[in-house]
Formats: structure tokens, C-alpha cells, sequence
């Protein structure tokens, strides 16, 4: 636990939000060897972090036997029979997608646009993208009979000759989620590697010594490094901003491209991108609330930061809430009485509590945030966070299953009930989600050492004109 | 590599000495400091990095390579509907683009590391794990007849350690 400061109370922080300043973004820190010692000790392991992981593994235990019945049994196990052949696996898989946006978001585009609030939270939120993306990853294998067979999707020279269907939305999804994976991880490890530097020297253990070592690849801080580093960075940022964009949009092709009431529109990637985008900001405040708090990370991630990153989830509420209304005017004037006894199912059928949990979560709720007083309250943010997350779930479950049990005629009608074997897998994969994220956080600094140290003033034999102003290229 | 190293508390220090060993030309200087600060970057003066380069290559390459292999897949296996081209750029045009995603940016990070000498497997000389912390450092590649005029400039400028390196 970090040996630090008191936190400011919320009256002393000046609410202007984006100017970088260290003045204003980080009154409570003052030198380098304070951040150091305050993220470094965070990494020391404590009771409450042994109990959260080992909740975590266990719910990953669960979700892992169920997985093996479900191999045994079939899929009908999961609850799965015509005409709804697509459930919780596919809802889950598009809803950690989503969650695995806002990392990149809050890294690459905010970099590029140069928000302050970015640099105390795009560490945690970087981890999120790729934990949820390994997350996201599983659920394609976990919805085959034969998971074994996942490689068939993946174009290599193969002894049949058989290769596989480039047209199919399936296949955009493997390549788009696997640069998204290796371009995240990658963001992550290149971001990390000046702090792993800085374990390194400050590590006593030999053998811990010697891993970080090779893990900062001989990490100097010369010039010439971080000449090439803050280069190569920008670029990345460059490609990844584009790179969210169109992940989740092939996601999303998954659905339009398909002659399906309530999926075939053109309206399927603005809106499942910015759906994504406020999933991820929702997880990234379920998760850093409790950190921040727990680690008393309360002068790094300050009320200035939350409220940045509150009104942008405002936003792309805001959007989404769009998206929804627009998706009724769509069915309503295309004349099509499929596509409206698809939509007037959606909201009075038999599913429509789920689209009314969709509503009030991710349209309703999300409002409050007009509020500066409610965008500067973590309690309220967390609380918030979680219905969010709930909303979201939701709203893939109203784009996946209404659509598949209620297509053209009625002989085709069906129902779908989620059974014990996709509750458990789903609780599985949050045990796998956060046992990675718990390790992480103990391993590697959870908020940018080298970053924040670029606020900082540096420290000067005569006073400076301008002393405090950001001087970091980075 | 033979020199002098040079610890300074304070970033002004640093750069003023950095300014007077350029002018006097005693060998090649490194700069070391805890993050990225225009003022070191700007004393130092060097030529901008040309990562750029890897990644527009690794780019071409990498959209080049996402059709193709999907043209050829097609070809190769067509899979023939009525009235529908074998091979079509519209939807292969997402390959093309997440394939340029994937090596350009891959080939980002390899140009930053072979430019930047890294991985380096031993750092023994001309490094000192404060640089990693607070302070900033002053590498310089004198020639050792020499090695005792830098280490006086060093001090002169605030280093609060100057050691000769080998």
C-alpha cells in the first residue's frame, strides 16, 4: 500500500480538467522520487489482493470445468436449438470486444489529441483492451462443438487445399481481432518498458533483477532511445486510432451482413463503435475507482480526470442513445413489416425487459452526468459503471437474440433460456479477465511512471521562467 | 566505449554543460534522462528519427500482402456463386487494411529498437540506474588525453558525480 500523501479534498482541485500543467493536473505531486515511491508501492502484494485473485481463479475454474461438460454434452447444454443457434457466447464475445475499446481509445486517440486526463489512466485502461481481447478471443472457441477445429479460420497452406471464405464476416473478425490483440499488446509492452527500466534499477532481488532486465531490453533513457521511442509511439497511436475503429465495426459485420430482421443496417458500425467506446470508459471506472481508492492513487487519478473521462462516456451514451432511437425510425420509415413487428417485438415482445434493463442502463442513467457534482463523485461513477456494464450486456442480448428467435415467419419463431452452463462460463470468463489483471497490477506499474514524471516539474539549480509547464515531447 | 560520465541533479545544469561540451567538441555525447524533455532533445540537436521510414514500408508491405493473399485464396479455391466475382476488392479491403495495421506497426516497433540498439544484452558502461529515477546523465566519448579537461567542465556545470568510464 502506497505510503503517500493525504488526498485532496474535492474543493481544493481546481476543475479544469485538460490543461496539463502539473499545477493544475497534479498539485499533490511533487518530485520524481515521489512518483517512484508511490507507484512502485503499489505492486506490493496484500491480504485483499490474495483474496481478489483467488476469488478469480476460481470463478475461472468454474467456468473452465463447465466448458469441459459442455464439450461432452454438446451445445445443447448451453441451450442452444433453432432457430436461436447464436447466445450468450456470441453476446459475451461482442460485449468483452467492446470493453476492450476504450484502452486503445483512451491511449491512441486521446494521445493524438493531446487530452491531459489520458496519462493517469490509459496504463490500467491499455491492460483492460488486452485482457478483455484474450477474453473476447475465447468466446468463438468456446461457441464451436469442436473447439479444436478453431484454426480452420485462419488461412494456412493445409494438406486438403481447403481454404477459407474471405467474404465471410467471420474471417474479417479473425484478422481484425488478432491485429487488434498483437497491435494493443504491443502499445502496452512499448508504453512499459521506460517503467520496467525503472524496476529494474530499483530492484535488490537478483533473479527479479535480471527478468526486468531483459524485459526492458536494456532500457538506457539516452537520448537517442527516447529520440526513437516518442517517434515510433506517435506512429503507433497513429495506426491504432483507425485500428478501434474498424475492429468493432467488423464486429459489427458480423450482424449487418446478414438478412436478418434488425441486423441488416447500415447504421451496425457508428453505433457498435461507440456502443464499445462506452462499455470500455463503464469498465475502465469499474475498475480504476477501486484502485485508485485502494492504492490511494487519489493525487495521480484526480476528480479532474474522472470528470474528463465522465463526460466522455456522457457522450457516447449520448450517441448510443441516438443509435437506439435512430434503429426504430429506420424500421418505421422503410415501410418493411418484417423489420417493424421486429422492433415493436423488441420493446412490448417477449424480450422486452431486456431491451427496457438496455434503455434505462445505457440511455437513462448516463444522464445524471450533466451533472458536475455527479461526474465528480467516484462512489456515484462506480455505481454508475456497473449498470453500464449490465446495459451493455443487455444490449447485445436485444441485438442477438430477439432478432434470431423472431426472423420472417412465424413457423420460424422460437425462444432461447440461457442455461446453467452459460451463466457459468460467462462467470468464468470474468474469472479469467481479472486473475490476468490482478496479476498485472502486481507485477508492473499500473499508472505511467515516465509519463507522469513528464508533468512534473523537473527539478532546476535557478528558478525558471514557465517552471511547471509541461516540457516533455513525449 | 571509453569516456567520462557525468551525473547532474538539475535539468538547466545538465543542458548548459551539454551546450559547452558541443561547442568544444570533445566526442559524442548520450543524454540520459528520466523522460522524454525538449530541452535535453534541443541541446543535443539531433536529426530527426527516421522510424518513419520502417513504418511506411511495413505499411506498402503490409496492404500489398492483405489482398494478395486473399486474391490468390480466392483464386485457388473459388468458390463459385452466380453473378458474384471470384475475387472482389470491397470486402478484401478489410484485409488489406488490418494487414497494413499489423506490419506497419509491427515493423514501427522492430525500426525503433534496431535504431535505438536495443535489446542491448549489457549496460556496464556509460549508465547509472539513477538516470531511470530523477537524475540526468552526460556520457562522453573523450579520448582519455582528454578525459580530465571534460570531467573539470562537467563539475564546473553541476555534476554532483564524474567518473571516468572504460
Amino acid at each position: 500500500m502506497a505510503a503517500s500523501a493525504a488526498p485532496l479534498s474535492p474543493l481544493d482541485e481546481t476543475p479544469r480538467p485538460n490543461i496539463p500543467t502539473a499545477a493544475v493536473r497534479l498539485p499533490a505531486v511533487k518530485d520524481y522520487e515521489q512518483v517512484d515511491n508511490e507507484i512502485l508501492a503499489t505492486l506490493r502484494p496484500s491480504a485483499g489482493w490474495f483474496a481478489a485473485l483467488g476469488v478469480a481463479i476460481l470463478c475461472l475454474l468454474i467456468g473452465a470445468a463447465t466448458w469441459i461438460y459442455q464439450i461432452y454434452e454438446g451445445l445443447g447444454a448451453a441451450g442452444y436449438h433453432p432457430p436461436t443457434m447464436w447466445g450468450v457466447y456470441i453476446i459475451t464475445f461482442v460485449f468483452w470486444v467492446g470493453i476492450g475499446h476504450a484502452g486503445t481509445l483512451i491511449s491512441a486517440i486521446l494521445y493524438l489529441f493531446r487530452a491531459g486526463f489520458r496519462t493517469s489512466i490509459y496504463r490500467m485502461a491499455e491492460a483492460m483492451t488486452v485482457f478483455a481481447v484474450m477474453t473476447a478471443g475465447l468466446f468463438p472457441i468456446l461457441h464451436l462443438g469442436r473447439p479444436w477445429k478453431f484454426f480452420w479460420l485462419i488461412p494456412y497452406p493445409n494438406w486438403r487445399l481447403i481454404w477459407p471464405n474471405p467474404k465471410s464476416p467471420l474471417v474479417w473478425d479473425v484478422f481484425a481481432i488478432l491485429t487488434y490483440l498483437t497491435i494493443s499488446t504491443t502499445f502496452l509492452y512499448i508504453g512499459l518498458i521506460p517503467d520496467i527500466a525503472v524496476l529494474r534499477d530499483r530492484e535488490t532481488n537478483p533473479v527479479r533483477k535480471r527478468i526486468f532486465a531483459l524485459l526492458s531490453l536494456g532500457w538506457r533513457n539516452s537520448d537517442r532511445e527516447w529520440r526513437h521511442f516518442t517517434r515510433a509511439y506517435l506512429f503507433l497511436a497513429a495506426f491504432a486510432t483507425p485500428l478501434v475503429l474498424s475492429v468493432h465495426s467488423v464486429v459489427s459485420f458480423d450482424f449487418a451482413m446478414a438478412l436478418t430482421p434488425g441486423w441488416h443496417a447500415t447504421i451496425f458500425p457508428p453505433y457498435f463503435v461507440a456502443g464499445a467506446i462506452f462499455s470500455g470508459i463503464g469498465m475502465v471506472f469499474t475498475i480504476g475507482i477501486p484502485l485508485r481508492k485502494y492504492f490511494k492513487l487519489q493525487h495521480y487519478i484526480t476528480l479532474n480526470d474522472l470528470d474528463a473521462a465522465a463526460k466522455l462516456c456522457l457522450f457516447t451514451s449520448m450517441v448510443v442513445g441516438l443509435a437506439y432511437l435512430t434503429e426504430f425510425q429506420i424500421a418505421w420509415m422503410s415501410g418493411n413489416q418484417v423489420e417493424q413487428d421486429y422492433f415493436w417485438n423488441r420493446v412490448f415482445g417477449q424480450w422486452a425487459w431486456a431491451a427496457w434493463i438496455m434503455l434505462i442502463c445505457n440511455m437513462v442513467l448516463p444522464l445524471s452526468l450533466f451533472s458536475q457534482k455527479m461526474r465528480r463523485n467516484p462512489t456515484w461513477l462506480f455505481i454508475l459503471s456497473i449498470f453500464i456494464n449490465i446495459g451493455m450486456w443487455f444490449e447485445r442480448f436485444v441485438i442477438v437474440v430477439p432478432s434470431l428467435s423472431h426472423e420472417f415467419e412465424p413457423w420460424q419463431w422460437g425462444s432461447y433460456a440461457p442455461t446453467w452452463v452459460d451463466y457459468a462460463i460467462l462467470l468464468g470468463s470474468f474469472g479469467w479477465f481479472f486473475m490476468w489483471f490482478l496479476l498485472f497490477i502486481k507485477q508492473l506499474p499500473v499508472v505511467a511512471i515516465a509519463e507522469i514524471k513528464e508533468i512534473v516539474p523537473p527539478k532546476m539549480s535557478h528558478a525558471v521562467h514557465g517552471h511547471g509547464q509541461p516540457g516533455g515531447s513525449h | 566505449m571509453a569516456g567520462v560520465l557525468a551525473v547532474f541533479p538539475h535539468l538547466d545544469s545538465a543542458v548548459h554543460a551539454i551546450d559547452e561540451l558541443k561547442r568544444k567538441n570533445y566526442g559524442d555525447i548520450t543524454v540520459y534522462s528520466p523522460t522524454p524533455r525538449h530541452e535535453l532533445e534541443e541541446a543535443a540537436a539531433a536529426p530527426v528519427s527516421k522510424v518513419r521510414v520502417f513504418t511506411l514500408v511495413g505499411a506498402l508491405l503490409g496492404v500489398s500482402f492483405g489482398y494478395w493473399i486473399m486474391i490468390w485464396i480466392s483464386e485457388y479455391w473459388p468458390l463459385v456463386v452466380g453473378g458474384k466475382a471470384i475475387a472482389t476488392w470491397i470486402p478484401y479491403t478489410v484485409f488489406g487494411f488490418e494487414v497494413m495495421v499489423l506490419v506497419g506497426g509491427l515493423s514501427t516497433v522492430f525500426g525503433m529498437f534496431g535504431l535505438s540498439r536495443i535489446p542491448r544484452l549489457t549496460m556496464t558502461v556509460g549508465y547509472d540506474g539513477r538516470f531511470s529515477h530523477g537524475d540526468y546523465g552526460i556520457f562522453v566519448a573523450a579520448a582519455p588525453d582528454k578525459s580530465a579537461e571534460v570531467s573539470e567542465l562537467l563539475r564546473k556545470h553541476g555534476a554532483t558525480e564524474v567518473r571516468n568510464e572504460r
